[in-house]
């Protein structure tokens, strides 16, 4: 009985925040500005998340994050809560990230001066061989590489797979955000996931085909 | 240096979503089980999920080293309230310029209603108005609505007061 007693009270404590937070924008919607800035606090670091995770730059989040609210607050009136407020105020930042990025013609990252076949290869090993603990060197070269095979993901895949792998976001909750199915958000980031290594295929490769017949001719 | 990206595995459709959920260990055993199956006999479907670990072996030993997104700092949500107050006030001095053309514009749209309704009324009833004689002036009066206790001035007179007599007695 004891040990039922937690399993049940999640959803009753669930529940009760969902009301809460129903009452809350009811409050807003009639103007009232403590409840409004209730809400900002609630969803702050999830909106954070979400535009740094598309934009992937510390710069502008908090402007752009401020105008979401803006947005919402704007526009609170004709939310007709059949949808959850977070839902709702995902999809406007997603959508302002969006615009921001529109608006600015982002593209992604050229880097000048790229890692060596060699260098590729032998992190690849070291993440490969999943060892436990990397030398700050190592550490700061897999940050570098993984950053650099991120950025020449296509938008939508880095995206996905930078909201849930480094954000933290769910699969269900990216499939309410970005309106899609729940599978086809599994099927994305497998893809995306498999895409990972793509700029750096042929490298690892060629370093692979390199040790094989520096070993062959060795032993020859 | 901008690499060319090689292509790359497909996996069988039906299989996509068992293979994402089998790289990340979240398969049922039964599904796990048909996966293994499936991947004994695809080279695409296996190819694919080799990628995926691969991808997914980068994430697991490159993500908790990657920078996450910058925290809200701990004044945002009342910065954010005093932002959203001034673009309150901003739109609502914008609404103040305008303010007294609206009024002015509500006042004539007003006004030429009710003219528009006056004349209107004043028409319908010119229209449906019964024509009686007493409505008529001038010469025209005499002529189609005779005063009956008045003397006829001349014969032609008579004869309209005759006519209109049997007229009104049905003799004609």
């Amino acid at each position: 009985m004891a040990a039922s007693a937690p399993a049940l009270s999640i959803p009753i404590e669930k529940r009760k925040s969902v009301e809460e937070e129903r009452e809350l924008v009811r409050m807003a919607q009639r103007g009232e500005e403590p409840a409004f800035e209730e809400l900002v606090r609630r969803h702050q670091q999830r909106v954070f998340a979400l535009v740094g995770g598309i934009l992937r730059r510390q710069e502008d989040v908090e402007d752009i994050a401020q105008q979401v609210f803006l947005k919402v607050y704007l526009s609170l009136r004709k939310f007709d809560q059949r949808a959850a407020f977070s839902t709702w105020l995902y999809k406007i930042t997603v959508n302002e990230c969006w615009d921001y990025l529109r608006k600015k013609k982002v593209r992604p990252l050229v880097y000048e001066s790229d890692l060596s076949e060699e260098q590729v290869s032998r992190l690849d090993g070291i993440v490969s061989a999943e060892r436990v603990s990397l030398n700050p060197n190592e550490r700061a070269e897999v940050k570098q590489l993984l950053e650099r095979m991120l950025d020449r993901l296509p938008e939508q895949d880095r995206q996905l797979l930078v909201l849930k792998e480094i954000e933290g976001f769910s699969v269900q909750e990216l499939a309410e955000i970005l309106g899609l199915n729940v599978n086809t958000v599994k099927v994305r980031l497998f893809r995306a996931r498999g895409r990972i290594l793509d700029g750096y295929r042929r490298r690892l490769g060629s370093a692979e085909r390199y040790g094989a017949n520096s070993a062959a001719n060795r032993e020859g | 240096m901008e690499m060319e990206i090689q292509p790359r595995a497909l996996a069988c459709r039906e299989y996509e979503t068992l293979l994402a959920d089998y790289v990340l260990g979240e398969c049922a055993p039964v599904e796990a089980s048909r996966v293994d199956s499936h991947l004994r006999g695809c080279r695409n479907c296996h190819a694919a999920l080799e990628e995926a670990r691969a991808g997914s072996n980068w994430l697991r030993v490159g993500v908790p080293l990657l920078d996450k997104s910058p925290e809200p700092r701990p004044e945002f949500a009342r910065l954010t309230m005093a932002r959203i107050r001034s673009e309150a006030e901003q739109a609502g001095d914008r609404s103040g310029f305008w303010q007294p053309f609206v009024v002015f514009a509500w006042r004539f749209a007003a006004t030429a209603m009710v003219a528009l309704v006056i004349l209107l009324t004043y028409a319908v009833r010119g229209h449906y108005a019964p024509r009686t004689a007493a409505g008529l002036q001038g010469p025209l009066a005499d002529v189609f609505a005779p005063d009956p206790t008045r003397v006829p001035a001349n014969q032609d007179e008579i004869l309209i007061m005759v006519a209109e007599t049997d007229h009104a007695n049905g003799n004609d």
